[in-house]
């Protein structure tokens, strides 16, 4: 868990508007390692997702350095970029950005057939990866015809196909109400923990953040705090993982302090449970 | 992107507008007809043409005349005279794209007896082995002349002899019908300007070994009015001729076997004509051809080829511009989609690829669909065109016999259907680079 993934070496990024020079991202560093849980927590316009972007090569550095696995995303062509993201880099968004004219299993197929796989090959695992997700019967649905829920763990599915080192996830759960917020964040948590994946996720939602390992606090394009929850996760523990204050997986969470944000939610019950089920199914396979 | 996922996609994104993507195929369906039935017709003007100047015949012959005349700059006419001799012949031999040349001697003093009736017909005098390589028709048993059996030979078109012989005893006129076939023929030559010997006997060739060339296609070409002898055969009788003629004109008479007055030459290929010309020009000597005079008219015929062509054109440029944006309208539509894929991992030349595919594909199916519609109009024109045609050509060119309005040569739906496609692929050009140029941060704009 030690080894960084990514390293973040004071990077900055100004936009120039007009004459008035905007610093989105300024002067930020940290490092992410392998198989951790990093959350990008601030409010509106505080720069998180510039930073997001700019980790996952879609925006360009202004300066400083990011390293993912030892390669230097700014200094990439486009082309290397895209080979890159197809080996390395999966995207959950907060609108899902499914193309509306594909199924559920063509979605999912999308990063493999930039990958150059095969038909049948690409088949298979787009339907192991949305079984696991829990949608084994809606692999033929156009996403119209699935709820945001739904559409979201097509969006993950689609992430996690092609098992990348790292998945960027911004806002992933920005779009829906809160029961299906926790299965979300249950099941990407679940399936990054099933590889030792490592996921960068930008929110606002502190309650969200409580999925993390690491939780920056980003304000005004700089780190605010580095906070690091040092618990360990397991399914069985019910979940949500410790609050913020919690240092040992063997303190209880004090009552009420709202853990998932989900008042009616219990360990075991309804809300985390349906991905869980999907998540031990597939561990059965 | 494997190339069956990439031509996978882009027909969805095709699909996916059925409206849209229907309409620019049509425009591209116009275009394609517009210019290949133009094209056609074009063709099918400047072909009815070429076919009703063959069937005049003579197109690709060329003659050296050994008194020419010619027009200059100011319109002028002025005489050249021209000693055409064996080593003239020799020169013209070695040019290029010249299939047969024989010297041409018209003897007009000759005529054909029978008994004391005579008859009066044109003589070909040339070289009977070039007899096959002018064009002219085969005998009546299906072969064609050579030197070896033109031995005292005379070869009779199938016009060139009447069977009414006339005789005038210098009262009237009287008139045998004779059969050219089974009668004794002779052949008696008469020239005025030599005074014969009148202790010799008087110069008759029998014509024992007669041919008779089959009626041309037409009816009515120079073979079928024409009477051949070969030229070696010809100079033996002449000899023998000049032998009756008094020794002071006898000289004379053989020196004019030296000199022909006509070199005629056929050329392997009617756009060859104007060459050849130009060759014997370059070695001094003037030359007449039909083709002269035909030169501008088929000039005009395919000017007029390259205006309906162009016409074509234009329907196919607003094709063009249709297809490019029809590209550019999707590239707005999908934006974001482009953005997503480019996150997703697609290579920029993958996002180029997929949008050149969808705008060629435009344009090949409406290639394709076009050359269809085009065979369709072409067999209506061809059909129903007659009236059409004759009433907006009128007196300007007589359409031949039997040709078509509209020509599809086996190259144009080929080529129409590449050209559509090559329309597609360049109108696509500019938008698909416009798509390469999306920001994968499309993606992560919210809506």
């Amino acid at each position: 868990m030690s080894e960084p993934i990514i390293e973040v070496k004071n990077a900055k990024k100004i936009y120039k508007m007009g004459k008035e020079r905007i610093r989105a991202v300024d002067g930020v560093s940290f490092t992410v390692d392998k198989g951790e849980f990093c959350c990008l927590l601030g409010t509106s316009g505080s720069g998180k997702s510039t930073l997001l972007n700019l980790m996952a090569g879609i925006e360009k550095l202004s300066s400083g350095q990011i390293l993912i696995k030892g390669e230097s995303i700014g200094g990439m062509s486009e082309n290397k970029l895209s080979k890159f993201r197809q080996e390395n880099l999966g995207f959950v968004f907060q609108s899902y950005n499914l193309i509306g004219s594909m199924t559920a299993l063509e979605n999912v197929e999308l990063p493999l057939v930039f990958k150059r796989i095969r038909g049948g090959k690409r088949k298979k695992m787009a339907k192991r990866i949305l079984k696991q997700v829990g949608l084994k019967d809606r692999i033929g649905h156009k996403p119209k015809e699935m709820s945001g829920g739904q559409q979201q763990r097509v969006g993950i599915a689609r992430a996690f196909v092609s098992k990348p080192d790292i998945v960027f996830a911004d806002e992933p759960t920005g779009n829906l109400d809160s029961k299906t917020t926790i299965e979300v964040m249950e099941l990407i948590k679940a399936m990054a923990q099933k590889n030792n994946q490592t996921i960068v996720m930008v929110t606002h939602d502190k309650k969200l953040s409580e999925y993390a390992d690491k939780i920056i606090h980003i304000l005004d394009g700089k780190i605010e705090s580095v906070e690091i929850t040092n618990h360990e996760w397991s399914l069985g523990d019910g979940g949500c993982g410790p609050s913020p204050e919690g240092a040992s997986p063997s303190e209880k969470r004090p009552p009420g302090d709202g853990g998932c944000g989900s008042p009616t939610w219990t360990p075991g019950d309804g809300g985390c449970g349906s991905s869980e089920t999907d998540v031990s199914t597939t561990e059965k396979q | 992107m494997r190339i069956f996922d990439l031509i996978k996609m882009g027909l969805r994104n095709l699909l996916r507008r059925k409206a849209r993507t229907l309409l620019t195929v049509i425009g591209v369906i116009i275009g394609t007809v517009s210019i290949v039935v133009m094209i056609s017709v074009g063709i099918g003007m400047n072909e009815s043409f070429e076919t009703s100047v063959m069937q005049n015949g003579g197109m690709t012959i060329v003659q050296v005349s050994a008194d020419s005349w010619s027009e200059d700059e100011n319109g002028e006419w002025k005489q050249t005279l021209q000693n055409l001799d064996d080593k003239v012949l020799d020169r013209l031999r070695q040019i290029e794209h010249v299939k047969a040349i024989t010297p041409i001697i018209n003897n007009w003093s000759m005529q054909i007896f029978s008994g004391k009736y005579n008859t009066w017909t044109q003589f070909m005098i040339m070289d009977m082995d070039c007899y096959e390589g002018f064009g002219y028709p085969a005998l009546e048993d299906g072969t064609y002349p050579n030197k070896a059996t033109s031995q005292d030979a005379i070869y009779i078109g199938s016009q060139a002899i009447q069977g009414e012989f006339q005789y005038y005893d210098g009262r009237r006129a009287k008139t045998k019908d004779v059969d050219i076939y089974t009668d004794p023929l002779s052949i008696k030559i008469q020239d005025y300007q030599y005074q014969v010997n009148p202790r010799k006997k008087e110069f008759e060739q029998k014509l024992n070994s007669r041919y008779m060339i089959q009626a041309s296609e037409s009816g009515y070409s120079q073979a079928d009015y024409s009477c051949f002898i070969d030229i070696d055969t010809y100079k033996e009788w002449y000899k023998k001729f000049a032998n009756t003629l008094k020794i002071s004109d006898r000289k004379k008479a053989l020196a004019s076997l030296e000199k022909y007055e006509t070199i005629m030459l056929n050329v392997d290929n009617m756009n060859n004509v104007s060459e050849v010309q130009e060759e014997i020009e370059k070695l001094g000597f003037k030359s007449m051809s039909d083709m002269q005079y035909i030169e501008p008219m088929k000039e005009t015929a395919e000017m007029m080829e390259l205006v309906l062509g162009a016409i074509g054109a234009v329907a196919m440029l607003v094709s063009a511009i249709n297809i490019a944006n029809t590209m550019i309208m999707s590239i707005y539509e999908r934006t974001k989609e482009i953005g997503i894929m480019k996150v997703l991992g697609c290579k920029v030349g993958d996002v180029r690829k997929l949008f050149l595919f969808e705008a060629g594909i435009i344009g090949l199916i409406g290639g394709i669909v076009g050359i269809g519609l085009s065979y369709l109009v072409s067999w209506l024109l061809n059909t129903y065109g007659g009236q059409i045609f004759e009433s907006l050509m009128s007196g300007s060119m007589g359409v031949a016999e039997g040709s078509a309005f509209s020509v599809i040569p086996f190259w144009l739906p080929f080529f129409a259907a590449f050209f559509g496609m090559m329309v597609g692929v360049l109108s696509g050009f500019f938008p698909a680079l416009r798509a390469t140029k999306i920001s994968a941060i499309e993606a992560m704009k919210s809506e």
